[in-house]
């Protein structure tokens, strides 16, 4: 009814207030939530006689996310973090309880080891390390003039906190949860969905270059990003951490077909610049793979309905291969041989990926499944900065608090080192601890109003949460604001914080002042050190290294040792890709570069492992076995620190390698394939190695 | 198993490490359970993960109390 009257146009501002008010439904419902979990907490903490019930607000306010199973990893990282902190703290205060310098020092110390280990870590796991610095200095710098106190301080902290941390978990497992699986499984659906649109698309065998520089953008998002959902999602549902392995494997193999598509079409692109009649036949030989991809009935994307066709199309490959290759000249047959070992190989990985696709949707693995880890790759440098940076901001906060015997400097201490450890991940720390900043002055400005007008006239603990609720729910709902990052968390901290919850309340205004301002300079202070020594994350510097980062993976490929190699090539190039893409303005000339290293870094490494591993199981004669490794050498060393004589060395190393293989008629071996296919890639004139071909150029090109 | 327990002369409630061994058994069951795929058939799966832990923890504390 309500649909055929807003079509007749009447009462239009209910249309409009629905369309306002979209998107505000969930906003509120994780508000109020929020809220429950936060006056739960508080109200539990004062019946169990805890000191701090704020802590335990506090701490609630911190983990609260949208999405349950964020808040359950949030939650598990946290209580380790805590524990670590807190027996860190207490080992501290044993050994220097006299020292307040050596004590600061360590301290200052550890809470910058701790702020640099949360740099190496993804997800949650680097909020475990801002914890653990951070309970170090919650459990001791309070108690630091009674060290006999230390224990007591340390056991409330951490009660208060995992108080904190079941009740936020709980309220948002069980009261209307929101689904992380769901997202999860959207992506994984949108991630099989957008490969095999694209390798349909590709029937007639050739992809523009640009094109295939924003598939690989997607796929490589795509890849981290259910990562990055999986190790979230396992806290939440029990059925996924049960087939967490199953998915790891369903990952890896994503990832090492788009390599093998990626490493296929450039060779095609290849051989048609130089219109070798061998991209004809190569293309000719894709067409049934592509048409399989295209069911004539039924869901396009389903990977039950696909699986048989592709099935059969991988079958038909050598059959099809052998009667192309008869009507080849005997120049082009090389070309073709490798186009066709890479082309059944791809088929390969994508019918295993298929099937891995349908059993776990179905719910049944039946495949075998290797274990596999998505391995990061980690800018060490960039950490250690943060390391001195947090050291540096500690450091002139502990000289500040002892030269000027401040009685309120371990308040701005403690604040400091919350915020160092928060701001050091964010892509813009400068702004985003100005953002901070504001919003933490704000909440201390509610949390004056709320203790000095409204609290005092309250009575029991009803009259409590109507007195306090309504400036707090600010707090939850500005960090719902994406246009307002760290306003929210800066409102809702600084809100909670000040206001102090205990039992019986206690009402100083001078205190509360005094403790306003030194934690206004301590959020002040972790920003400012922004100044001195800028945030790492997406600077040019960063950029730069992490870029020289993804061509070692080629060293990588050509030197670790070989079991689990290929997942941990494809996932750490993947996963530093993606670090350095994000801080990248799409389309500029940086991005163009850095697109052009990882596909050259792909495809090079992989070809690298592929002939590593057929070296390896013993293929090839014995000459070649001489030579290859020679070559594998030679091209980690161009990649390494890429110029015009190393790309010359590494040239002629392969020739060597693949002049030492018996003539073309015999029936080609593996490693010879892959060796022709590491010479075609070094000489692609479109790839990122171009700059360093030395100009006359081979006659392979003249054609 | 006694009420209270010296771990390194610090006193501590028997319950807190019944609550760990209790978190574990139900990490237990749910490992079973997602192998099994069995919370497919509950409306509310964290909602039983919760009562089942109730479940167990005031078993074994009325155990220890008794």
């Amino acid at each position: 009814m309500t649909a055929a009257a807003a079509t007749d146009g009447s009462p239009r501002w209910q249309s409009q207030l629905r369309a306002a008010l979209a998107g505000e439904g969930s906003a509120w419902l994780f508000v109020g939530k929020s809220v429950l979990a936060a006056y739960l907490a508080a109200w539990l903490a004062m019946w169990l006689q805890l000191e701090q019930p704020a802590t335990t607000m506090i701490t609630v306010g911190i983990v609260m996310h949208p999405h349950s199973g964020m808040v359950l990893a949030k939650s598990f990282y946290r209580a380790l973090g805590t524990l670590a902190g807190s027996v860190f703290g207490l080992a501290l205060m044993g050994l220097f309880p006299q020292e307040r310098e050596l004590f600061l020092l360590s301290l200052s110390l550890w809470v910058a080891l701790c702020a640099g280990g949360s740099m190496l870590y993804r997800n949650f796991m680097s909020y475990g390390f801002v914890l653990a610095g951070y309970t170090a200095a919650i459990v001791t710098l309070p108690v630091i003039n009674h060290p006999l106190g230390a224990f007591d301080s340390a056991v409330m902290r951490v009660s208060e906190v995992m108080l904190g941390i079941v009740v936020a978990g709980l309220v948002s497992d069980v009261v209307f949860p929101e689904r992380l699986r769901t997202v999860l499984r959207q992506g994984a659906r949108q991630q099989f969905a957008q490969f095999v649109e694209f390798v349909r698309g590709s029937m007639n065998g050739t992809i523009a270059r640009g094109d295939m520089e924003q598939a690989h953008l997607r796929f490589v998002r795509s890849a981290v990003q259910l990562e990055n959902l999986r190790a979230s999602v396992i806290f939440e549902d029990p059925e996924v951490r049960a087939r967490s392995r199953q998915m790891r494997y369903l990952n890896g193999r994503y990832m090492a077909a788009s390599t093998s598509f990626q490493s296929l079409h450039h060779l095609i692109n290849r051989l048609q610049r130089r219109s070798s009649e061998a991209a004809a036949a190569l293309i000719a030989l894709y067409r049934p793979v592509g048409a399989a991809m295209t069911p004539a009935t039924g869901n396009v994307d389903e990977p039950t309905v696909l699986l048989p066709l592709l099935e059969e199309a991988s079958a038909g490959v050598p059959a099809q291969a052998a009667a192309l290759r008869e009507a080849l000249p005997l120049e082009a047959r090389l070309d073709f041989d490798t186009g066709a070992a890479l082309l059944q190989r791809f088929v390969d990985e994508l019918h295993v990926f298929t099937q891995l696709e349908v059993e776990l949707r179905e719910g049944r693995v039946r495949t075998p499944v290797e274990r596999v880890h998505f391995q990061r790759g980690n800018d060490l440098v960039g950490a250690a900065v943060t390391v001195l940076r947090t050291f540096l901001t500690m450091a002139t906060l502990s000289a500040f608090w002892i030269g000027s015997s401040w009685p309120y400097g371990a308040s701005a201490m403690l604040i400091a080192t919350i915020f160092s450890g928060l701001f050091a991940a964010a892509p813009h720390p400068l702004q985003s601890a100005g953002n901070t900043l504001a919003g933490y002055v704000l909440g201390i400005a509610g949390a004056f109003v709320t203790t000095f007008w409204l609290l005092p006239g309250s009575d029991g603990f009803v009259m409590l949460i109507a007195a306090s609720l309504p400036l707090l729910l600010l707090g939850p709902y500005l960090s719902t604001r994406a246009s307002l990052p760290g306003v929210g968390a800066g409102y809702a901290i600084g809100f909670v914080y000040m206001l102090g919850l205990k039992n019986p309340m206690t009402y100083s205004p001078v205190r509360f002042l005094n403790d306003g301002l030194s934690q206004i300079l301590g959020v002040g202070m972790s920003g400012v050190a922004f100044a001195f020594l800028p945030g790492v994350t997406g600077s040019a510097w960063q950029r730069l290294r992490q870029t020289r980062q993804l061509r070692a993976q080629v060293v990588l490929a050509a030197r670790a040792p070989l079991p689990g190699l290929t997942w941990r090539f494809e996932s750490i190039s993947r996963d530093l890709f993606q670090q350095v893409v994000e801080h990248t303005q799409p389309g500029s000339a940086d991005a163009h570069e850095l697109l052009a290293w990882a596909l050259s870094v792909h495809e090079c490494g992989r070809a690298l492992i592929e002939l590593r591993s057929d070296l390896a199981a013993g293929h090839g004669s014995a000459a070649l076995r001489e030579a290859a490794p020679a070559a594998v050498q030679a091209v980690a060393r161009l990649y390494q620190a890429p110029d015009v004589a190393r790309w010359r060395e590494a040239d002629r190393a392969v020739q060597h390698a693949l002049d030492a293989c018996p003539s073309v008629e015999q029936a080609s071996s593996l490693a010879r394939l892959h060796l022709h296919q590491l010479r075609s890639a070094l000489r692609d004139d479109e790839s990122a190695l171009a700059p360093y071909m030395p100009n006359t150029g081979e006659p392979s090109h003249a054609a | 198993m006694p009420h209270e327990i010296a771990i390194g002369d610090v006193l501590v409630p028997g319950l807190l490490p019944l609550f760990l061994g209790c978190l574990l058994v139900l990490w237990l069951i749910d490992a079973v359970f997602g192998r099994l795929g069995l919370y497919r058939y509950f409306w509310h799966p964290s909602l039983v993960r919760v009562a089942l832990f109730f479940c167990v923890f005031g078993l074994a504390g009325l155990l220890l109390l008794r």
